[in-house]
C-alpha cells in the first residue's frame, strides 16, 4: 500500500497485520473451536499479528454470559496454545470478547449478533470488517447463511469487508457441493468465501512449491519421462474417535481423498504458475484437477477397506463395526486407495496412487515420486540386485522435510549397489515453532489472502473425481484389514497388477 | 561433548568429523554458519541466544572467545558439541589465548560449513573498524550490538562510519516491534480515510542516548522526510529506549503510541477508541533469529542509520572489506577494541 509512507517493499521485517476487524465464530463451544481456533487466536495476538482493534464474538446455543465465555475461551486457549502463556496478552484479548447466545433459527439471537457487531464497530473501532467462521455441521449452513442474509451481515461494501470461512466437508457429492457453493456464493461474494483445508497451511506444502519452482534441479525430471509413478499417502493411527455419526455418513474417500489428497496431487502435478499469487496458483491447480482421469478397471484400481479389530502400538484396537455408534453391519470405508491418471502432456501414462486410512501403523503424510530405473546399467546383474527406484519424498507430517533415495556403493572390495536415503529435516524445534496451520490460515483470512484456500471450482472438480468412485462402491462391502496393518490385501494387489508396490512410509 | 585442551585447529576439525560420524542421526541440513565473537563474561548469554537461533535456522555455531592476548604462549582450547547443550546442530566453542587471538580466522576458516553463508555476530563491544577483525572480512553478514557500548549513541555513529552493505546492528532489530505497530496504525488511518496519509512531523519520548530510539527516529524521518526528535521521557524506557511515539499527520490528525510497561502498547488515533497491542520485551535469541532470517543488505536499516547519524552514501559503499592488520600490543593511537563494560 503506497498510501502509507511507513510501508516499504524492501522492508521485510515488518509483519503483515490485518486491518481492524472482528472474528465471529459460530459453534464456538465445539471441539475444533476449542482445540484449534481459540489457541490460534491467542497465538496470533501473542505474536503481535492481530490488528489493534480486534474483537472476537462467539455464537452458540449455551446459556452463557460474556464472563463465562471468556473463562472457557481462556482455558481452551491456555491448554492448546503454541506460544508461551502471557496473562496480560489474554486479558487484552478478553476485553474484546463477546458471547451471543441463541439457536441458529432464532431471529432474535441474530438481531442481537448484528447489534453486537455494530456496537463493536463503534466501541472497539473494528471498522465494520468481520470474518464469520462456520464451525458447524454443514446441515446448518443454510439456516445460518439465511439469517446472515436477512440481517445484512454478509454484505461487503467498499467501506468494509465481510468474509466467511467454511470447513470441510464441502458437500457430500458434486450436486450437494454445487448447491452449497451456490448458497454460500449467493450470500457472500465468491471472493469472500474461504474454504479451509488445514493441510494447505502446513509449512511443507508451501515448501513443495519452493522446492519445485525455486530450484533448477527437480523441475527437468518432474514429468512422465523420468517419473515412473507417484504415491500420495495420508495415514492415521487413530480410529474415528467420537465422530461415529459424522463418519458413518462420510467415509475415508469423502473425508480425506476428496480434499487433502486431491489438493496434494494438484500441487504435485501442477504447472508453474505465472506468478506466486492466489489467482494464478488456483488456475494451475484447477487445470490439474480437471485433467484427472479414473481407471477403466475400477474393480482392480479402486479399493476401499474397513478396519477390523487388531493390535496397534501395543494396544488392542476395536474394529470399526464395534466402535460406539457404528452400525454393526456398516459398509462405510475407513481406507481408500485409488489409481488416478493426469491427462496432460507432462503426466500422461504416470499413475498417481492415492491412499488414506485410519488405524494404520503410524500417522504419516507424504508425497513420493518414484523415478524410472536407469535404461541401462553397466554393472553385472548381481551388483545391482538391491538397487530400487530412485525416489524423492516430500514428508508433510510428521518430521517435515525431504528425503532423496538413491543407489550407492556398499563399501568393500566387491561392486555392490544398494539404496540409501538422504534426509533433509527441519529441526525438531523449527517445526514446533513454525506457525501452526490454523494460525497461518486464520491470518490469511483476515488479510484477505486466498493463496492457500481452494475455490469452489476446485471443490467441484474434486467431487467429479470422487462421485464415480462412490457410485461404483455403492452397495459393495469394503475389504477388511486388521487395525495396525497397512490396509487391505486388495490395495497391495492393485499395485502388484502393474508390477509396483507401496512404499512403506 | 568433547573438550580438547591445548589443541590445534586440525584436531578440532577431526573431532567434529568424528562426532558427526558417531553422533547418529543429527541435523543434516545446514543453512549457514554462525560465528559468535564474545568475551568470557558474556559467553553464557551468547550461547543461549545462539542455541535459540539455531533451533529456528539450522546452522553450525562457532563461538570464539579471545582471552589474555598478552599471554606469552598462544594456546587453543576447544569444546565440540553435536546435538547437545548448544542446540540441535553442530557447535564448537573456541577459547584462544595469546597471539592466536589475532589469528582467529586460521582456526575458524576450516570449520565453516561448505559453501554456506557466514554470519558473524559480536556479542560485546565490536571493533571500531570491523575490517581489523579478519572474522568480519569473510562473513556475509555482520551483526553488532551498539547497546553494549558505554555510549550507544557514539557507537551507532561509529557503525555508520564503518558501514558497508551487509552490516546490521541489534539496536535496529529492537525497533522492529515499534515499527510494526507504527506502520499498522498508519495503515488503519489510511484504511479509514480510503486515501493516502502524509506524516508531517512527530516526536519520540524516551532515552535520547538509546541507539534504538535514535534509529526509530531516523527511520520515521527517512520515510517521511520530516525531522523527528528524541526527547527525554519521564520513566525508564527499557531496552528499546522508547516510551511513546507521536506522529502528526496531514488533515490535522495525530496518532500516539505509548508503551504500557506491561508488555503492551496503547494506540490512540482519531475517530477510534484506544486499542492495545502486544509489545513484548524480546529475548536476545529472538532478535538474533530475526537477523538470520534474511542475509541480504537491509536498505531500510542503512536509510535509518544515515538519517540518525547525518552521514550519507552508506548504500553506495562496496560490500567488500579488506583485512586491516591491527595489533593492540603495538599501542596504536586508534584503539580498536572498545572498552568493555563488564
Amino acid at each position: 500500500m503506497i498510501t502509507n509512507p511507513l510501508r516499504d517493499p524492501r522492508d521485510r521485517r515488518l509483519p503483515r497485520v490485518p486491518e481492524p476487524c472482528a472474528l465471529v465464530v459460530f459453534g464456538i463451544t465445539g471441539d475444533l473451536a476449542r482445540k484449534k481456533l481459540l489457541p490460534a487466536v491467542y497465538d496470533l495476538a501473542n505474536r503481535g499479528l492481530l490488528p489493534t482493534n480486534f474483537a472476537l464474538l462467539g455464537f452458540a446455543r449455551r446459556d452463557w454470559g460474556d464472563t463465562e465465555f471468556a473463562e472457557l475461551a481462556r482455558d481452551a486457549a491456555r491448554k492448546s496454545a503454541r506460544t508461551p502463556w502471557r496473562e496480560e496478552v489474554w486479558e487484552r484479548l478478553a476485553s474484546s470478547v463477546r458471547f451471543v447466545q441463541g439457536s441458529f433459527d432464532d431471529d432474535d439471537a441474530f438481531d442481537e449478533l448484528a447489534g453486537a457487531l455494530s456496537e463493536l464497530e463503534g466501541s472497539h473501532g473494528i471498522g465494520g470488517n468481520a470474518a464469520f467462521y462456520l464451525s458447524i455441521p454443514p446441515a446448518m449452513f443454510p439456516t445460518v447463511l439465511k439469517q446472515m442474509q436477512r440481517t445484512g451481515m454478509a454484505d461487503s461494501t467498499p467501506d468494509r469487508w465481510r468474509r466467511v470461512v467454511v470447513e470441510k466437508p464441502f458437500g457430500t457429492d458434486l450436486a450437494s457441493s454445487r448447491a452449497l457453493n451456490e448458497l454460500v456464493d449467493s450470500v457472500f461474494g465468491a471472493d469472500d468465501v474461504f474454504r479451509i483445508d488445514h493441510y494447505l497451511g502446513k509449512e511443507t506444502v508451501q515448501n513443495l512449491m519452493a522446492l519445485r519452482f525455486a530450484n533448477t534441479l527437480f523441475e527437468p525430471i518432474w514429468n512422465g519421462h523420468h517419473v515412473d509413478s507417484v504415491q500420495i499417502t495420508m495415514a492415521e493411527d487413530v480410529g474415528i474417535g467420537g465422530r461415529a455419526g459424522f463418519y458413518e455418513e462420510t467415509g475415508a474417500a469423502r473425508d480425506v481423498l476428496q480434499n487433502h489428497l486431491l489438493q496434494l496431487l494438484a500441487l504435485t502435478a501442477m504447472e508453474e504458475p505465472v506468478e506466486f499469487s492466489a489467482e494464478q496458483i488456483r488456475i494451475e491447480k484447477l487445470k490439474v484437477l480437471r485433467a484427472i482421469s479414473l481407471p477403466d478397471d475400477l474393480q482392480t484400481f479402486a479399493v476401499r477397506g474397513q478396519y477390523e479389530q487388531g493390535w496397534l502400538a501395543g494396544q488392542r484396537a476395536n474394529g470399526y463395526r464395534q466402535e460406539e455408534g457404528v452400525d454393526p453391519a456398516s459398509t462405510t470405508e475407513t481406507y481408500a486407495a485409488v489409481r488416478l491418471g493426469v491427462e496432460t502432456r507432462r503426466w500422461a501414462g504416470v499413475p498417481f496412487y492415492l491412499r488414506t486410512g485410519k488405524r494404520l501403523p503410524r500417522r504419516v503424510t507424504e508425497i513420493a515420486l518414484v523415478f524410472k530405473r536407469a535404461p541401462h546399467l553397466p554393472f553385472a546383474d548381481t551388483d545391482t540386485e538391491e538397487l530400487g527406484n530412485n525416489q524423492l519424498v516430500v514428508r508433510v507430517q510428521p518430521d517435515e522435510g525431504v528425503t532423496l533415495k538413491f543407489g550407492s556403493k556398499v563399501p568393500g572390495s566387491v561392486m555392490e549397489v544398494r539404496d540409501v536415503s538422504m534426509d533433509f529435516l527441519y529441526g525438531e524445534q523449527f517445526t514446533e515453532s513454525s506457525p501452526e496451520a490454523y494460525e497461518r490460515l486464520l491470518l490469511d483470512v483476515l488479510l484477505g489472502d486466498a493463496t492457500l484456500f481452494p475455490r469452489n471450482a476446485e471443490v467441484e472438480a474434486s467431487w467429479s473425481v470422487i462421485d464415480p468412485l462412490e457410485e461404483f462402491w455403492a452397495g459393495t462391502e469394503p475389504f477388511p484389514y486388521r487395525a495396525g496393518e497397512w490396509g487391505p490385501r486388495a490395495a497391495d494387489e492393485m499395485l502388484a497388477a502393474e508390477d509396483r508396490q507401496w512404499r512403506r512410509p | 561433548m568433547t573438550t580438547l585442551w591445548d589443541t590445534t585447529g586440525s584436531a578440532v576439525v577431526k573431532e567434529l568429523a568424528a562426532q558427526r560420524r558417531t553422533g547418529g542421526a543429527v541435523l543434516s541440513g545446514v543453512a549457514l554458519t554462525l560465528v559468535v565473537i564474545a568475551d568470557e563474561s558474556r559467553v553464557a548469554e551468547a550461547e543461549e541466544a545462539a542455541t535459540y537461533a539455531a533451533e529456528m535456522h539450522p546452522c553450525r555455531v562457532v563461538i570464539v572467545v579471545r582471552r589474555q592476548i598478552e599471554a606469552p604462549v598462544p594456546r587453543l582450547d576447544a569444546e565440540v558439541q553435536i546435538g547437545g547443550r548448544l542446540g540441535p546442530g553442530e557447535a564448537v566453542v573456541l577459547r584462544m589465548y595469546g597471539r592466536l587471538a589475532l589469528h582467529a580466522e586460521s582456526v575458524v576458516l576450516p570449520l565453516l560449513a561448505a559453501d554456506a553463508p557466514v554470519v558473524a555476530w559480536w556479542h560485546g563491544a565490536a571493533p571500531d573498524r570491523l575490517a581489523t577483525d579478519a572474522l568480519a572480512v569473510f562473513a556475509d553478514r555482520r551483526i553488532t550490538d551498539s547497546s553494549l557500548a558505554d555510549d550507544p549513541r557514539a557507537a551507532l555513529r561509529i557503525r555508520a562510519e564503518d558501514y558497508v552493505p551487509g552490516d546490521t546492528d541489534l539496536t535496529w532489530t529492537r525497533s522492529t516491534a515499534w515499527r510494526a505497530i507504527l506502520a499498522s496504525t498508519v495503515d488503519s488511518v489510511a484504511g479509514r480515510r480510503g486515501d493516502a496519509v502524509r506524516i508531517s512531523g512527530g516526536r519520540i519520548e524516551g532515552d535520547p542516548h538509546n541507539a534504538t530510539a535514535q534509529l526509530l527516529a531516523g527511520w520515521v524521518s527517512s520515510r517521511c522526510g520530516c525531522s523527528i526528535e528524541v526527547t527525554a521521557g519521564s520513566r525508564d524506557a527499557g531496552p528499546s529506549g522508547v516510551e511513546s511515539v507521536l506522529l502528526q499527520l496531514d488533515q490535522g490528525e495525530e496518532v500516539r503510541i505509548t508503551a504500557d510497561h506491561r508488555g503492551g502498547a496503547v494506540i490512540s488515533q482519531p475517530n477510534r477508541p484506544d486499542g492495545t497491542v502486544a509489545l513484548p520485551a524480546r529475548a536476545l535469541g529472538d532478535l538474533l533469529s530475526e537477523e538470520l532470517r534474511r542475509l541480504d543488505p537491509d536498505e531500510p536499516y542503512s536509510d535509518a542509520l544515515e538519517t540518525a547519524t547525518g552521514l550519507g552514501g552508506l548504500t553506495e559503499r562496496s560490500p567488500e572489506r579488506e583485512h586491516v592488520w591491527f595489533d593492540p600490543a603495538e599501542g596504536d593511537e586508534t584503539p580498536v577494541e572498545g572498552s568493555l563494560t563488564s
